[in-house]
């Protein structure tokens, strides 16, 4: 049931004729598969969270780091079309990286990158769960005992239980549940955005000074100027603004703006090759769009909540400051709800906003499951990790991922320095993605045959094949990242025990493959087969 | 060059859907060699879905392909687009403004094309194995529910591939095999389909056919098992297009299979039709199957399956070539 191309009588003279055969006629639509990109590169959940780090870089500007970042990951974008449309896969990165670079080095950064590492991402999950949910809506109903328990290490826990049951019940409705509910979420969500937007746009600062000092006494208890006092408790020194520092803040934006091709483990298998142009469109176009509404909404937040209130909030929360009126993490979900004197529509538009977490929360372990999937399709892990249940639930692939992942919860919980060991969570991805980068550029000699069957081999940069292109800018922009990353101390994570953690993590995963190839060849059976191609003359 | 390193009673190469592809029925008739393979077995869909007119006008020719607008000069230009063309399973055909025209606004003339088109392919595909194909692989070949019944009298004409289906056929180390290409009911309304119920009688009127132990019966049928899991495919809305981004899946396999599968549990159980729901699993005893189609890319995906008459198939793997 591979896609098609459109039907040639109403296309005109050249385009395909296409008979009635099983298959579908086309491959999805742009607008489902921007919606997925757009829900991955989620700008409250993930957004909202990294553009807290801003004082970190005062002299960056966020919305320029934003703004530029965004453009150039269309790079990323174009060099994960181009995979798809050369082979559509399920499993995604391991499959391509397999196929062109080797099975060793596909299974060890696909199996790091999207299986071992997310289970690490299930507290990190939790934490946005808390400070953009739990601990509002807590604030709210003057539940003030709920918030600090939700701010303390047991209420991570318990969150971290929560993300990790949610995630797996939604695979465990299947696909086409959790579908529906990511698409309800996302509509509804974008509702609230707009709402957050709107009141942002049309209150002033005086009027958001009043609001913010009246509610910061109703639900924080903070009394006289809290606005004033967040400014004086979290001052951030703000130097004029320059190039350099903001090329430095897009290591940090990529927390959230380097997710739009999150789908490609899923959706490869579900289209056409002919669906190039549309993924571009899809993934490059959520980018932009979720770039240009993130760029508005960093104007709102300066318009409406002051610049340096904004630094000074997040700097005083994250410098731990004591003086500082809120105590929570400053959710701009929550000040723009501060309009509202009502706890009821407080809530509302909180609970709303909230569905980009919802919706969003099941893709902790979804993509990971197409991943440990492939790999034991490919009799790498064994046959019965691929299993389902009647219903269609991949129970197995599901377990891997639920289990570790609550140890590891407990662990960055209450334990003294694990949390510090998952700093390069972002890095690992990240060195997954360079690896299909690399794949990507090197598509057209390795696998020749397969590129030049494929729709992309048309397109061209003065010679040279637009794949290569895109993925070796793309592989650029990764490398200019991880430098960062492990040389400077502002990400916070160059920490040699995260590195020699993530490297154990990376070492797990050769003994895996050694110790598996080894002992599919004792059962008589070469995993070289897997890879190899049949020569067609 | 030797795979795996104990020899089995009978290796299989089993691969479907490859829809008209020059590039995966000439990989298949390679199969055998390169995986040592005593058995080869295309499970269905071999025809292509779409044709492709290459239109001449004032000396010049254009095409459409993969919504790419192409121009030709010469003949060597087109003769290179039209074996791209062919490369991915479709049908190339050339023919002026006027004619697209009249092919356009007259479907039984479209019809006719496509069917002289398809034959025509499967005849030389044939006569590309009888050329390739040495006798010392057996080759069965078993038409699906995309393909007319004419390509079965076409197959069956054929020095070195059998036509499976609907029958027994024995092979290797005693083992037996059923086939059949028809599935249940699919929006499309194709050649080989039918209820539920007439699909279960067909496959116990085969099945009875078997004289085999379980251990040694092999089921070839294009539709996989309901539930299974290779049966996994895009929910689709009334005009054809996949819900929710593709991300819905349903089973839309057959129920009938399924029993089928579940009362004879032969050890190896082979199925195609739902490109997407590439995998293995376990109905009781039977290894089932699904190597997933992936034509257009030119990608030959297929299964290795050793098998040596124990009551469970070990040895397999899906291959990628």
């Amino acid at each position: 049931m591979a896609g098609e191309q459109t039907t040639g009588s109403s296309a005109g003279a050249g385009d395909l004729f296409q008979r009635r055969a099983t298959g579908l006629l086309r491959g999805w639509s742009v607008r489902d598969a921007f919606i997925y990109a757009a829900f991955s590169i989620n700008l409250i959940t993930l957004g909202l969270f990294i553009f807290s780090y801003g004082p970190f870089i005062p002299e960056g500007s966020l919305v320029m780091a934003v703004v530029l970042s965004g453009l150039y990951l269309v790079f990323q974008a174009v060099t994960y079309a181009s995979l798809i449309a050369v082979m559509p896969r399920a499993g995604g990165d391991y499959v391509w990286q397999s196929r062109i670079l080797g099975g060793g080095i596909g299974f060890v950064l696909a199996v790091t990158g999207w299986w071992f590492i997310l289970w690490h991402w299930v507290p990190i999950y939790a934490n946005i769960l808390n400070v953009q949910v739990l601990v509002p809506l807590s604030r709210i109903f003057g539940l003030g005992g709920a918030a600090d328990f939700f701010n303390g290490a047991t209420g991570l826990f318990v969150a971290s239980l929560a993300v990790a049951l949610l995630a797996s019940l939604y695979i465990s409705l299947g696909m086409r549940t959790y579908a529906r509910i990511q698409k309800f979420c996302f509509y509804v969500g974008v509702v609230g955005l707009a709402v957050m937007l709107v009141l942002l746009l049309v209150h002033s600062r005086s009027d958001f000074v009043s609001a913010f000092n009246a509610q910061a006494g109703e639900v924080f208890g903070a009394g006289g100027n809290a606005y004033q006092q967040t400014i004086e408790a979290g001052s951030v020194s703000r130097p004029e603004v320059s190039f350099y520092p903001t090329l430095l803040l897009i290591p940090m934006v990529v927390f959230f703006n380097l997710w739009s091709n999150w789908g490609a483990t899923l959706y490869g298998e579900v289209r056409g090759a002919s669906d190039f142009r549309k993924n571009i469109y899809a993934m490059g176009g959520a980018l932009l769009a979720t770039t240009v509404v993130a760029a508005i909404m960093l104007l709102l937040f300066a318009k409406t909540f002051g610049w340096d209130f904004y630094y000074a909030a997040n700097n005083a929360y994250w410098s731990g400051a004591e003086n500082a009126p809120i105590p929570d993490w400053p959710y701009p979900g929550l000040f723009a709800a501060f309009f509202f004197d009502n706890p009821l529509l407080q809530a509302l538009l909180v609970g709303v906003l909230s569905l980009w977490f919802f919706g969003w929360c099941g893709t902790v372990f979804l993509s990971s499951t197409r991943v440990v999937f492939a790999t034991a399709f490919d009799r790498v892990l064994p046959e019965w990790v691929a299993k389902t249940s009647r219903n269609g639930v991949p129970y197995v692939a599901l377990l891997l991922m639920l289990i570790p992942s609550i140890p590891i919860s407990y662990l960055y919980a209450f334990g003294e320095n694990f949390a510090t060991y998952t700093l390069d969570a972002t890095l690992v991805i990240a060195m997954t993605f360079f690896g299909s980068a690399v794949a990507a550029a090197v598509l057209p000699w390795r696998k020749p045959e397969i590129y030049n069957a494929s729709p992309i081999a048309r397109y061209t940069l003065f010679g040279i094949p637009l794949v290569t292109v895109a993925a070796v800018a793309f592989g650029i922009f990764l490398a200019f990242c991880l430098y960062q990353w492990v040389f400077r101390d502002v990400y916070g994570v160059n920490n040699p025990q995260s590195m020699i953690y993530m490297l154990i993590l990376y070492a797990i995963a050769v003994v895996m493959y050694v110790g598996f190839r080894l002992l599919r060849r004792a059962q008589g059976i070469d995993l070289k087969m897997v890879y190899d191609e049949i020569p067609e003359d | 060059m030797r795979f795996f390193s104990r020899r089995p009673s009978v290796r299989v190469f089993f691969a479907t859907d490859i829809h008209g592809s020059e590039t995966c029925w000439r990989k298949f008739l390679n199969a055998g060699k390169h995986y040592q393979a005593d058995v080869l077995v295309l499970g269905g869909d071999m025809t292509g879905k779409a044709l492709v007119p290459v239109v001449e006008e004032g000396g010049r020719w254009r095409a459409t392909l993969l919504e790419n607008r192409y121009e030709f000069e010469g003949e060597d230009e087109v003769g290179e687009f039209e074996e791209a063309v062919r490369r991915r399973g479709y049908y190339p055909f050339r023919t002026t403004p006027e004619e697209l025209a009249g092919l356009e606004a007259d479907e039984k003339r479209r019809e006719a094309l496509f069917h002289e088109k398809m034959l025509g392919r499967i005849e030389r595909w044939m006569r590309m194995a009888d050329e390739r194909l040495d006798g010392s692989v057996r080759c069965f070949v078993c038409p699906g529910n995309d393909d007319q019944f004419e390509v079965d009298e076409i197959v069956r004409a054929a020095r070195r591939v059998e036509l499976a289906e609907g029958r027994v056929v024995e092979f290797g180390d005693g083992y037996q095999m059923i086939s059949t290409g028809w599935s249940n009911r699919t929006p499309w309304d194709t050649y080989r389909e039918e209820d539920e119920e007439v699909l279960e009688e067909r496959l116990r009127r085969m099945a009875k056919e078997l004289e085999a132990p379980p251990e040694k019966t092999v089921y070839n049928l294009h539709c996989p098992p309901y539930g299974s899991g290779l049966d996994e495919a895009p929910e689709i809305t009334p005009d054809m297009r996949p819900k929710d981004a593709g991300r819905s899946t349903v089973p839309v396999g057959s129920k009938a299979v399924r029993r089928i599968i579940e009362e004879g549990q032969p050890a190896l159980s082979l199925h195609g039709h739902i490109h997407e729901a590439r995998g293995s699993t376990r109905i009781g005893r039977t290894l089932c199957i699904n190597p997933g189609s992936s034509y257009e890319q030119g990608q030959l995906l297929g299964a290795v399956v050793d098998l040596d008459g124990g009551k469970k198939v070990k040895r397999f793997v899906l291959t990628s070539g």
